[in-house]
């Protein structure tokens, strides 16, 4: 059983580094019609990196699910191509993708580290309150003067140094570890309506204040820090938290009902979101203004058609911030409907192993921790490949693990270190031969 | 908490589906009305940085090609028109900011390689370094334009030939014209200053006049107007017998319509047609009826646009609103009033009547050719309309072979061929008198079928007598015609 998962996941990571390694070729082929010079090197790279994450695998987390990691690693390496693709094609070309592969090394460190240092997941739930208080106190950093940082409109950065990061990525898993605590040590006394309001039968207030407090500083922040994205994915996070937590769908239509309210507020009151609305009903008047980014990506989907142009044969630089949140939009360019679909069916995977590991875990804790995190993961992509084929108005998040971005990037591979150390300690604890160690 | 993990699962599942349908929805189903939308520039861009093919003319003259650029170039392809103005009207230009025009127009999806017949033989080609293209080969002479261009001179005016026999168009020259290459170059700030600079010109040089812009056509639009009687069993070529007048009053007025120079003619259709009898021939519109003579000018290809494979094509117009204004009938029965018409048009009317009344599909492009010199496209001539019966079009072209031989267009015989034609001077009401002077034609080896037809139209000329569309006129169309003749003796 141990062996076979380990071995299935190597296998896999063998596998996804080589479809790395042949898109990386092609590139270079759609390039300058060339095999990459230093494609050995670059696969013994990638090889290199998954390795020491599976060997820390083996031997920090043996019984852990085998597909996340190789599936992750397969969206990072494809994005990573992109990106350097993309590189060569700007005019200051070469720029993010050292970065880029700097921020994987970093990634799968703190990969590494989570599965050393976080050695049964329940023991994250005694610390809940401080997690909460991390969390908002990430949330709270960009707004702090000196190190705050206002990027293309949003106030989510913090500057030390030479680097930029967002701690708004990390407050995401901090939040929902702290909402899995909470949630498991009330969900009882959630679930009771002992107060009516209205239509609706809701618990005593005093059970639902501390998160309601969190979610709305935390809402709040981000809606004057003018992220709209990671509003409505800690939204989504919440109320789904709340609902797996009591099985009450009342908190679904009362989630439902506050998040329509909201959204009606913040389209009558911020132009900024009205905008976004606007843009997505109708791009076509706006097309050469506000309109040009989502307007390109459609031409950009448009140009792809079902097999795509070739990676390194579109135009997908014509979208700006291809390398960021529009990085959906060059894949389906480049390798059309069949690539991009391939890219959902990855990400599909993920879901999936991660629904599963919640399902299987050991505590309620557990469940609900990793229903929490595969909820982040899955809504995020939802929200920001939605966004970009025109589904949803669109909200700037990276699509994880392809995206550039460097705190994206490594808390993602945090998330995915949590997910794989619950898997882990729920088949522990069904095997009696590791139960005693 | 499982339950509620199941319907997360689903929920996002669902999620998931409906980017899945969306993403079919751009990709796919909707791709085409993206591609197609006005402000994507995308494939202009694309392919302006592609290999493209090259236009030749039908005696091998290279008038469109695609350099490759010195390396480090901004792009990897420069378009060149090696003929200069020669063929701006016709092959167009390609430009990234400025568009298409012309073949470079309407044959992109072929030069670009990208039409079905090119795209499956790029398949065997996957893994060979090189990329297939379609070159496009005028029906359009460079000796027949050249002419055309030397004769015309710097005059303002148009000059359509054109083989009757399959609407092949062989030469389609208007002065002024312009360079094209000062507009495809990549130096974008000069094309657009070329740009401004010919657009300000009042002259228009942009403009094709032999297809895009109407004149009136004067005289030569007698052919129609003898076509519809013909048509109507009421004319044939001995009855009726016109009166010899010089004027003509039509009815519901007391304004008499006279002949040029107050002269006197009537009597049969060759005599009439010979002479160019303006009083015959406002008789014979008044005589038919709107209701014929609208017929027989649409059986001709008036109001409508010819489906010419050039982009915007100008409609020729025979006013269909007489109701019972019978002087504007008469009026219009000489190629007066609001009746008006392109060159391409009257070259058209002067090919059906040499070819047994049928006007053939206008075409300016013979064949597509891949890099390999292979035909993959060689479109059959097609017949757009019939103008009159064959056996009415011999009337026509006996009559127009008198114009040559013993009337007003004698300028345009050619020893050694038959020849018919028509002039035509259309007066433009001014102080001095100024018209435009007209002629069309046809010729070809005696017995047999006519294998060029011309019309030729010098605008604003001095003068307004009858002869002027025979003396300034006929001169340019016999030269073109004679050029087309010697090169189709040759070429047989």
């Amino acid at each position: 059983m141990i062996l076979l998962r380990r071995r299935t996941e190597l296998g896999l990571i063998v596998v996804g580094s080589l479809i790395t390694a042949g898109a990386y070729a092609l590139a270079g082929l759609g390039r300058d019609a060339e095999i990459p010079a230093n494609l050995v090197g670059f696969l013994g790279m990638v090889l290199g990196l998954l390795v020491a994450a599976h060997i820390a695998v083996r031997r920090l987390a043996p019984d852990a699910d085998g597909i996340l990691l190789p599936l992750a690693a397969l969206l990072n390496g494809l994005g990573y191509v992109f990106i350097v693709r993309l590189d060569e094609a700007q005019a200051d070309g070469g720029r993010l993708a050292g970065l880029q592969a700097m921020w994987t090394a970093v990634g799968i460190g703190a990969f590494i580290a989570t599965l050393l240092f976080v050695r049964r997941s329940r023991s994250l739930e005694r610390y809940r309150f401080t997690f909460a208080a991390i969390g908002l106190g990430l949330l709270l950093l960009p707004l702090l003067p000196v190190i705050g940082r206002t990027i293309n409109g949003s106030r989510i950065w913090i500057s030390i140094g030479p680097a930029n990061f967002q701690p708004g990525e990390a407050a995401k898993i901090v939040l929902a570890i702290f909402f899995a605590g909470y949630l498991v040590e009330r969900r009882e006394l959630l679930a009771l309506s002992t107060f009516r309001l209205g239509p609706l039968h809701l618990p005593d207030p005093k059970h639902l204040g501390p998160i309601l407090v969190a979610w709305g500083v935390s809402l709040g922040v981000m809606t004057l820090q003018r992220d709209l994205g990671s509003s409505l994915l800690f939204f989504v996070l919440f109320v789904v938290m709340l609902w797996v937590a009591t099985g009450r769908t009342t908190y679904l239509t009362l989630g439902g009902t506050l998040f329509l309210a909201g959204a009606a507020f913040a389209y009558s009151q911020f132009s900024h979101v009205r905008d976004r609305v606007e843009i997505w009903l109708d791009p076509w008047p706006v097309a050469d203004g506000a309109g040009y980014q989502i307007v390109e990506a459609s031409f950009a989907l448009a140009d792809g058609g079902i097999a795509g142009t070739g990676i390194a044969l579109g135009t997908p630089t014509r979208i700006p911030e291809v390398e960021t949140d529009f990085i959906f939009a060059a894949i389906g360019e480049e390798l059309g409907l069949i690539g991009a679909t391939a890219v959902l069916c990855a990400f599909l995977l993920m879901v999936g192993a991660g629904l599963r590991i919640a399902l299987r875990a050991e505590s309620a804790f557990d469940t609900l921790l990793a229903s929490g995190l595969t909820t982040l993961l899955g809504v995020q992509t939802f929200i920001i490949i939605g966004g970009i084929t025109r589904t949803l108005p669109l909200t700037g998040v990276t699509l994880p693990f392809v995206s550039y971005g460097g705190s994206s990037l490594v808390m993602n591979y945090v998330l995915l270190a949590l997910l794989l150390r619950i898997s882990d300690n729920s088949v522990a604890a069904r095997s009696p031969a590791r139960a005693g160690a | 908490m499982s339950n509620q993990i199941a319907k997360l699962g689903v929920g996002l599942l669902l999620c998931f589906l409906v980017l899945f349908v969306q993403l079919n929805r751009v990709t796919v189903f909707g791709a085409q009305e993206l591609k197609d939308n006005p402000t994507n520039n995308r494939s202009i861009l694309r392919d302006f940085d592609a290999p493209r093919g090259t236009i030749v003319t039908a005696d091998e003259v290279v008038v469109a090609r695609s350099d490759a650029t010195p390396e480090g170039a901004r792009f990897d392809f420069a378009r060149t028109y090696p003929e200069g103005d020669l063929f701006a009207h016709t092959v167009g230009y390609f430009s990234l900011n400025l568009g298409a025009t012309g073949v470079e127009d309407t044959y992109n999806a072929e030069l670009a390689g990208r039409t079905l017949d090119l795209t499956f033989r790029n398949f065997d080609d996957l893994f060979v370094d090189r990329d297939r293209v379609g070159d496009v080969r005028l029906s359009l002479r460079a000796d027949a334009q050249r002419q055309a261009r030397d004769q015309l001179g710097e005059r303002r005016g148009s000059v359509v030939a054109i083989d009757p026999r399959s609407g092949e168009l062989l030469a389609l020259w208007s002065w002024p014209s312009f360079d094209p290459n000062a507009i495809a170059t990549q130096d974008f700030g000069a094309a657009n200053a070329a740009y401004e600079l010919l657009q300000a010109d009042e002259r228009d040089p942009l403009l094709s006049k032999a297809y895009r812009e109407r004149f009136f056509p004067g005289s030569t639009f007698k052919i129609v107007t003898a076509g519809a009687g013909l048509a109507s069993e009421s004319v044939t070529a001995e009855q009726p017998s016109y009166p010899v007048a010089s004027e003509y009053t039509p009815p519901q007025t007391t304004r008499p319509l006279r002949n040029f120079g107050g002269s006197t003619c009537g009597g049969s259709l060759f005599d009439i047609l010979r002479v160019s009898c303006n009083t015959a021939f406002a008789q014979m519109a008044i005589d038919l009826g709107p209701a014929q003579m609208v017929e027989t000018a649409e059986a001709f290809g008036f109001n409508a646009a010819p489906p010419i494979d050039l982009p915007a094509p100008a409609r020729s117009v025979f006013p269909t609103d007489f109701d019972q204004n019978l002087p504007a009938l008469a009026q219009a029965g000489i190629g007066q009033n609001d009746v008006s018409a392109t060159p391409l048009q009257m070259a058209m009317a002067a090919a059906a009547v040499a070819n047994e009344g049928r006007v053939m599909t206008p075409r300016v492009v013979a064949e597509i050719v891949d890099d390999d010199n292979t035909v993959v496209d060689d479109p059959e001539p097609t017949q757009w309309r019939q103008a009159v019966s064959a056996e009415h079009a011999d009337v026509l072209r006996r009559a127009m072979v008198e114009v040559v031989e013993r009337g007003t267009a004698r300028n345009l015989a050619i020893p050694g061929f038959e020849v018919g034609g028509k002039t035509g001077t259309a007066q433009l009401g001014t102080d001095p008198p100024r018209s435009h002077a007209w002629i069309v034609g046809f010729a070809g080896p005696p017995g047999q079928a006519p294998s060029v037809a011309v019309a030729v139209i010098v605008e604003g000329q001095p003068g307004a007598s009858e002869q002027t569309g025979g003396q300034v006129a006929a001169p340019i169309a016999r030269a073109v015609m004679e050029t087309v003749l010697a090169s189709q003796a040759g070429g047989a």
